[in-house]
């Protein structure tokens, strides 16, 4: 087994305040694994990020990059590592092209390579066009990709990314997805945080969900879903009257009294919905059954959804996950 | 130890070239710098024009009211250009920016001097600007060409020394307002200076306090280079004098600046 390029074990991060952010985490990622933590606010991924990029010393536990401590071999950690966090922190009085060149100076880029490097990366990026513009005048999806290209000019070997698509509109979202997944597969090891179930489910490999410090599961986003269990089919019945509805009901309920997959029948305004273990599968059985054993039953429309990671963050810390975004806590001054 | 050095000047060229670059591409700041120095230059001129005929003045040999403020507007300028030198550094820690360089593989003291390098040049291109507006007015410069590149450098000596009283407060308290408030200090010890009038018409306790006054030596090593030649015993005196003070501010700058980021 290959040694992991991140490898977290029992750290606990307690800010002066008194604030436990970070509760004795322990997980590791392999050699190009995309990772995702899955948290809502305040959950602790920013704080064990910047721990990771060697910004934070952590109060007790280990941590790891490229079998590499972050407290005593922090330079080295730092030469392998890409970093873009929550907000895009950019020189607004510098040029797209001079924002990425200065943070390739500074990985000692060599300076032909360093120029192609660039090129690349804002042709990459969709900043070719303006790349001569100060980046104080890019729009937010804009300041993201140029965020994202400095992390990228030194080709780290880990990137680690807090919330890279946070306030971004929908269509921009997911082209950064294909930029992530793109990035990826050349073999970067990627560490992304998120609160978008969403994108954790379609981008990372393995994902783990933290809350209050702590991670309280961790797998394939397949594995944890198919820890929830059923799907549901939703049918939509054409009824006359809510007589008639629960007249249909109950002849859904029966007509499938003993088909086995089925977990649960619970009655809807629309119809009826059904808990239903490997409703793929199922499928054709359970139209069978519905109609082998006679009509009274009117299906005019039939859906299946899959357990989200919604429903499995729901599952494990009882909470739906907000999806409202925080920036990093102001330092407040005198 | 020779790599360590590299590894500082190579890190704080480029981080350096990215603060000048802040700098002039924002027209206010030298706009704003020069401003005040030319209108006290100008006013003061007018409005004292005949002081210059107290017999203090006639041993400094300038010829005018405005030839003997000249000087001082200079370090007026410098100081100016300072004032506000923390303020930058201490958006960029506040804004993530800070991090972003950390995260790097530089030395932490890199950004600092990247910061503080520049001051130096933006000081002395300042001093230049109003040296050259005060010719224009009427002011001379005996000593030419070099006599000006000499009176430049010992305005950015000034600049960067100065910086510290923005560096040290601004990032012990990590609040923008305070970056611009010891630094203030430049005004009540330059108007006690020789800036305005010689020492000979000064009551005997302001002349034992400028004994000791940094700006009062800047002033009187940049005064004989405009009027009437090479003084190298004031110059060595305001490099001294520039050498101290920039020891002292710089070094507690440097532990503010490791209270901050630590
Ligand atoms: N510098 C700090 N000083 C004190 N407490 C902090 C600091 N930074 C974060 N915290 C606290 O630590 C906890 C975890 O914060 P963290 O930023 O790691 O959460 P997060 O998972 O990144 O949340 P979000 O999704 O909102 O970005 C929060 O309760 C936060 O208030
Ligand atoms: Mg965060």
């Amino acid at each position: 087994m290959t040694s992991p390029v991140i490898e977290v074990q029992d750290l606990t991060k307690v800010y002066s305040g008194g604030t436990r952010a970070v509760d004795g985490i322990t997980f590791s990622i392999q050699p190009g694994e995309l990772f995702g933590f899955l948290g809502p606010n305040g959950a602790g991924k920013t704080t064990t990020i910047r721990v990771l990029a060697t910004l934070l010393r952590a109060t007790s536990g280990i941590a790891r990059v490229a079998g590499l401590d972050v407290g005593t071999h922090p330079a080295d950690v730092r030469r392998r590592l890409g970093l873009a966090m929550q907000t895009p922190t950019l020189d607004t009085f510098a040029t797209g092209r001079e924002n990425i060149e200065l943070i390739g100076r500074m990985h000692r880029v060599p300076a032909a390579e360093l120029k192609r490097r660039t090129d690349e990366l804002l042709e990459l990026m969709g900043l070719a066009q303006v790349a001569r513009k100060m980046a104080g005048t890019y729009s937010g999806g804009m300041r993201r990709r140029l965020d994202l290209a400095c992390a990228l000019v030194h080709r780290p070997e880990v990137l680690i990314l807090d919330e890279p698509t946070e306030g971004l509109d929908p269509q921009s979202r997911i082209a950064l997805w294909g930029e992530l997944e793109r990035i990826s597969k050349d073999g970067t090891t990627m560490l992304l945080t998120t609160h978008y179930m969403e994108e954790a489910d379609r981008l990372c490999n393995r994902v783990a969900i933290i809350d209050n410090g702590r991670i309280v599961v961790d797998g394939s986003p397949a594995q944890l879903k198919a820890g929830i269990g059923a799907d549901t089919v939703t049918l939509q019945l054409d009824a006359h009257g809510p007589e008639d509805l629960a007249r249909q009901q109950t002849n859904v309920r029966d007509q499938l009294h003993g088909f086995e997959p089925l977990e649960a029948v619970t009655p809807e305004s629309f119809g009826v919905s059904l808990s239903i273990r490997g409703a793929g599968r199922a499928l054709p059985d359970l139209m069978r059954s519905l109609d082998r054993n006679g009509d009274g039953v009117r299906i005019v429309g039939l859906a299946v959804s899959q357990p989200t990671l919604d429903d499995v963050f729901l599952k494990y810390t009882g909470r739906r996950i907000r999806t409202e975004a925080a920036d990093q806590p102001i330092i407040l001054g005198w | 130890m020779t790599a360590v050095i590299g590894d500082l000047i190579y890190e704080s060229w480029y981080l350096g070239l990215r603060t000048l670059r802040r700098f002039y591409r924002v027209p206010a700041n030298w706009i704003g710098i020069i401003a005040f120095p030319l209108i006290q230059l100008f006013v003061f001129s007018q409005l004292f024009k005949d002081i210059i005929q107290l017999p203090g003045f006639r041993a400094g040999g300038s010829g005018s009211y405005l030839a003997y403020l000249a000087p001082g507007q200079i370090a007026f300028t410098a100081f100016f250009a300072v004032a506000w030198s923390g303020s930058s550094i201490l958006v960029e820690y506040r804004n993530g920016y800070m991090d972003k360089l950390r995260a790097t593989p530089i030395r932490r003291v890199s950004i600092l001097f990247g910061e503080l390098a520049p001051l130096f040049l933006e000081s002395a291109v300042m001093a230049g600007g109003i040296l050259a507006l005060s010719i224009v007015l009427g002011a001379t410069i005996r000593t030419g060409v070099l006599g000006a590149a000499l009176i430049l450098v010992l305005a950015g000596l000034f600049g960067m020394a100065w910086a510290g009283t923005s560096f040290v407060p601004a990032f012990l308290t990590k609040s923008e307002q305070a970056t611009g408030t010891l630094s203030l200090l430049f005004f009540p010890i330059a108007f006690m200076s020789t800036a305005f009038v010689p020492p000979a018409l000064m009551p005997g306790w302001l002349q034992t306090v400028n004994a000791w006054n940094p700006i009062t030596f800047l002033i009187e090593a940049i005064r004989p280079l405009m009027v009437s030649g090479y003084d190298w015993a004031a110059i060595g005196k305001a490099l001294l004098a520039l050498g101290i003070l920039g020891t002292v501010l710089q070094s507690a700058t440097l532990w503010a600046f490791r209270r901050l980021t630590a």
